[in-house]
């Protein structure tokens, strides 16, 4: 039988390259929420009664207004939105990638897997809540009720999501799915090297503006990993970025931070200041 | 044969029920079991699978004409891209066109008007019974009491203002949108090309925040820091489209006009610039007063900014000065339109030209409808209309003027007079007054200029348009006026743009809109206070408020667990002895809203209160109804002579 190298399924799969993060450009941002909306559509959010109703309602994509009203006088104001989501952190130590929620889950429901993607199983969930307490960014929400998606809403539900199930913790993926349908695509064509495959997250292909960009961070020419680097990036909460290389080895050695692959970028300095803990 | 003993028979049957256990655990029923039981006690429901395909599209909902990208599961939709992914409408649509309190077939009133008491009938039934309510106007004599009112400009509208006009009347409205206010100002619509100027001076318009055709007007905004585009921007509080302008000017509340005339004065006084345009020789003895220095004691800019605001605006070679304060709820007074405009016009900005909608022309009149319509003497905008005139029978296509309007109460007390004929899909708060609802479609259901609809029609819901055809079919005089067999054949014409006439300077507009703003910014003890407006991300004016995935955004400082924040800047607060979370009542001369809480923050000007548009509606659907209050119950209601509409957007209060 002839032997064809790329429909070989037993050669060893080959070594995941990819570190998946994200920019985010406030000065493009306007705010204007199509973000939030497709990731709620993309991945089957669960739609309560009224989901105005702030401590019930469930999202993966937060989008935060944000003022310094609390240190600057009118005219001197300004308004900005942050959209959060899971900053997918990794923590310091490179060979042992643990942020604060992979560190306390005790049944291994949430991970970081090799490709930097903070992962949630939902049916591995056993909902004590450990790891939204050490989340930093609030970026993961309980499942307090049973979704209610009232008649013909179900019809427009996403089957590559499952619909988590009441008492679980649900968290941002990266829209992970999306990737793993281009992989399956890609399979399909013959091609097997999963690094061949790129994909775009709901919310980043609705941004109307391109302020948000996803991408390769360990790819030093791809856009993301080049405004990871920009003079304008920087990370919510995370002010161990802005002290001095030794500082940040010594402290690290120390602490666990929490590592971040989301990076937001401003020009306006009280953006960063309001971004971090005083 | 053996006869089966007892032990043969225990072996054999022990043997039975160990194959039968080791076959029902091999078999994975056990799994499935669990798997089943799992989600039975989680009460879970599992997303239906099939066959993922995709389908291409046009969104034909504004004049962009986005290409779509829509993922298919079977013949569910499930997810839409689009080319430039600008705009709300689109990424709503699902939520829209699988509305589980879509309306499935024609409804018919059953029980008092606003009881939201329906029985559902035929399309045939309700053309029909609406047909011979038509036919009993027309052999009463009472064509001009007729009316229909639109939303938006566009093939649906048409239609209807055919249908009004071929019945003789000239009783057709459009909500106050932008487009609407412009047009009665100008003669047609301001079209900019955003994507090629140099130079953007808005007077309010948050043109970022889902303002005008925000699809395009995004897309160019991602060239705009590349080419060098500047935005100013002139307006009172610190809006998300000021903090993303280049420069904000702050002005006082609702001075905007000022500033334009001001602008206007040293473009003409001092730069020499002039203007095309009846009665501009007499507008420019009007505005002669306001000097820089006259217009910065009104509007607070100093008077070197307003130079240096004129200097580079006509400097820029291809600026553009946009007006319509706010976002989707547009409200700016005449006066202020033909200012703004006036700027573009003065210094000759290639990047500006005005626009009318063509529609569908004057139809074909039987005798006695054109005797009707030339005697006509229609409102000059919607308030006016809802205010001062008489219809006893009315069709309202998507507009929701109970909700929207400042005379919404009057509004409802008419309708319960009237036939009401509503086009919508969901039951709106003007449609609740309806005798018929007919449903129509979200835009994915519609047949574009790009072919056929993506998804088909939900349950018998009709095109809004298709049912104006069908219903003229119906009756005798005008079906010679709609010789189409489908909307289909109109596609093209229904939005066209054409040129506009020539645009003019109205001087009793301005002078009364400047009496009028004079005294509203005069000071009032009574009122002391300014309530300016607001809009939240894809909520817009209030129709976002029936979608479940546009509540998840509304944020805690604006509406939550059934409380409705305003925000109030926070000197003017602690002067007024308001503090953060407290409960006030807001009170104008037309009324009092009550039972709002108090957000301090000073991205607000002091002396103004904030307030969100959009809440308080009393039906579309249950997500929205009953959420907070709804301000344009007590916003100012002066009546523009020109537009015909109220300028709501400032209005004088107090609050306890």
């Amino acid at each position: 039988m002839e032997h064809n190298e790329k429909a070989d399924i037993t050669r060893k799969a080959p070594a995941m390259h990819r570190k998946w993060g994200m920019a985010i450009d406030l000065d493009k941002c306007t705010g204007c929420g199509n973000c939030s909306l497709s990731c709620a559509q993309e991945n089957n959010l669960p739609m309560f009664e009224d989901d105005s109703d702030i401590p019930k309602r469930v999202f993966y994509l937060d989008l935060m207004k944000v003022t310094n009203d609390r240190d600057a006088q009118y005219p001197n104001v300004g308004v900005v939105y942050i959209p959060k989501m899971c900053q997918q952190c990794e923590g310091n130590e490179p060979s042992n990638p643990k942020p604060p929620c992979v560190s306390v889950c005790p049944v291994v429901a949430t991970d970081v897997g090799d490709d930097g993607v903070v992962s949630q199983i939902w049916s591995r969930c056993i909902g004590c809540r450990y790891c939204q307490a050490s989340c930093p960014y609030e970026a993961r929400a309980f499942n307090w009720w049973k979704p209610d998606y009232e008649g013909r809403f179900k019809e427009s539900l996403n089957p590559e999501v499952s619909v988590p199930a009441r008492g679980t913790i649900i968290k941002c993926t990266f829209c992970s799915h999306i990737w793993k349908r281009e992989r399956d695509r890609a399979v399909a064509n013959g091609e097997l090297d999963i690094n061949a495959v790129l994909y775009t997250p709901a919310c980043v292909s609705a941004c109307p503006t391109n302020a948000m960009v996803f991408g390769d961070l360990n790819d030093p020419n791809s856009e993301v990993s080049r405004l990871s680097r920009d003079a304008r990036a920087f990370r919510l909460v995370h002010s161990i970025d802005e002290k001095p290389a030794d500082e940040q080895k010594r402290l690290r050695g120390i602490k666990n931070y929490p590592n971040p692959k989301v990076y937001y970028l401003t020009s306006h300095q009280w953006i960063r200041d309001m971004m971090r803990f005083k | 044969m053996k006869k089966i003993d007892r032990k043969d028979f225990l072996t054999l049957a022990g043997g039975a029920v160990a194959g039968g256990l080791a076959g029902t655990v091999f078999s994975g029923a056990p799994i499935d079991a669990l798997q089943w039981l799992v989600e039975w006690t989680q009460d879970q429901y599992r997303p239906l699978d099939g066959r993922e395909h995709y389908l291409r599209s046009v969104c034909d909902a504004c004049p962009d004409r986005c290409e779509l990208s829509i993922r298919m599961i079977d013949d569910r939709a499930v997810n839409i891209q689009t080319s430039n992914s600008a705009c709300p409408v689109g990424q709503n649509a699902l939520q829209l066109m699988y509305h589980p309190e879509r309306i499935p077939q024609p409804l018919k009133r059953d029980g008092r008007k606003g009881s939201g008491k329906w029985t559902t009938v035929t399309w045939d039934q309700a053309l029909t019974d609406i047909a011979s309510k038509i036919n009993e106007k027309i052999q009463g004599n009472k064509r001009h009491l007729i009316a229909g009112i639109n939303k938006d400009y566009n093939l649906t509208s048409a239609l209807l203002d055919r249908l009004i006009a071929a019945l003789g009347s000239k009783n057709s409205y459009y909500e106050a949108g932008l487009e609407a206010i412009t047009t009665s100002s100008l003669g047609g619509v301001p079209q900019y090309n955003f994507e090629n100027t140099d130079y953007i001076l808005s007077f309010g318009a948050r043109i970022l925040e889902g303002w005008g055709p925000s699809g395009s007007l995004l897309k160019a905004f991602r060239g705009w820091k590349a080419r060098g585009t500047k935005l100013v921007m002139a307006e009172t509080n610190r809006s998300r489209t000021a903090s993303m302008a280049d420069e904000w000017v702050p002005v006082k509340a609702g001075t905007e006009l000022f500033l334009a005339l001001g602008i206007a004065y040293v473009l003409i006084r001092e730069k020499g610039r002039n203007s095309g345009g009846a009665g501009f020789a007499n507008w420019v003895t009007y505005i002669s007063d306001y000097t820089p220095e006259q217009v910065s004691s009104i509007t607070g800019v100093p008077a070197e900014k307003i130079r240096e605001i004129a200097d580079a605006f006509n400097r820029a070679g291809r600026p553009v000065a946009v007006s319509g304060r706010g976002a989707q709820g547009i409200s700016s007074s005449s006066a202020e339109i033909t200012a703004v405009y006036a700027l573009n016009s003065l210094v000759n900005s290639p990047a500006v030209t005005l626009k009318k909608h063509t529609g569908l022309g004057t139809p074909p009149m039987s005798q006695g409808a054109a005797q009707a319509y030339s005697s006509a003497e229609p409102k000059k905008g919607l308030d006016d209309f809802i205010k001062n005139g008489e219809f006893e029978l009315v069709f309202i296509n998507e507009a929701n003027p109970v909700h929207r309007s400042v005379f919404g109460s009057d509004m409802k007390t008419k309708l319960g007079n009237a036939f009401v004929v509503s086009f919508a899909p969901l039951v709106n708060d003007s449609a609740l007054y309806a005798d018929y609802v007919l449903p129509s479609l979200s835009f994915l259901e519609t047949k574009t200029t790009a072919g056929d609809a993506a998804v088909a029609p939900y349950a018998q819901a009709r095109h809004a348009g298709q049912a104006i055809i069908d219903l003229a079919g119906k009756i005798e005089e005008i079906r010679g006026a709609f010789n189409w067999q489908s909307y289909t054949d109109l596609i093209r014409e229904g939005s066209a743009l054409g040129a506009a006439g020539n645009f003019a300077f109205n001087n009793e507009s301005l002078k009364s809109q400047i009496t009028l703003l004079k005294k509203l910014l005069s000071e009032d003890r009574n009122y002391p206070l300014s309530l300016i407006p607001y809009e939240l991300p894809m909520l817009g004016d209030g129709d976002g408020l029936a979608f479940p995935y546009i509540l998840k955004n509304i944020d805690g400082n604006t509406y939550s667990k059934k409380k409705l924040w305003v925000m109030i800047n926070r000197q003017t607060a602690r002067d007024q002895g308001v503090s953060e979370g407290e409960r006030i009542d807001i009170e104008s001369s037309r009324g009092e809203i009550g039972s709002v809480r108090a957000h301090l923050t000073d991205t607000v000007a002091p002396g103004v209160v904030a307030i969100p548009l959009g809440f308080g509606q009393k039906a579309n659907t249950k997500y929205a109804e009953d959420k907070g209050v709804n301000p344009k119950e007590i916003m100012n209601a002066e009546i523009d002579p020109l537009t015909g509409n109220a300028d709501w957007w400032l209005t004088r209060v107090k609050i306890d």
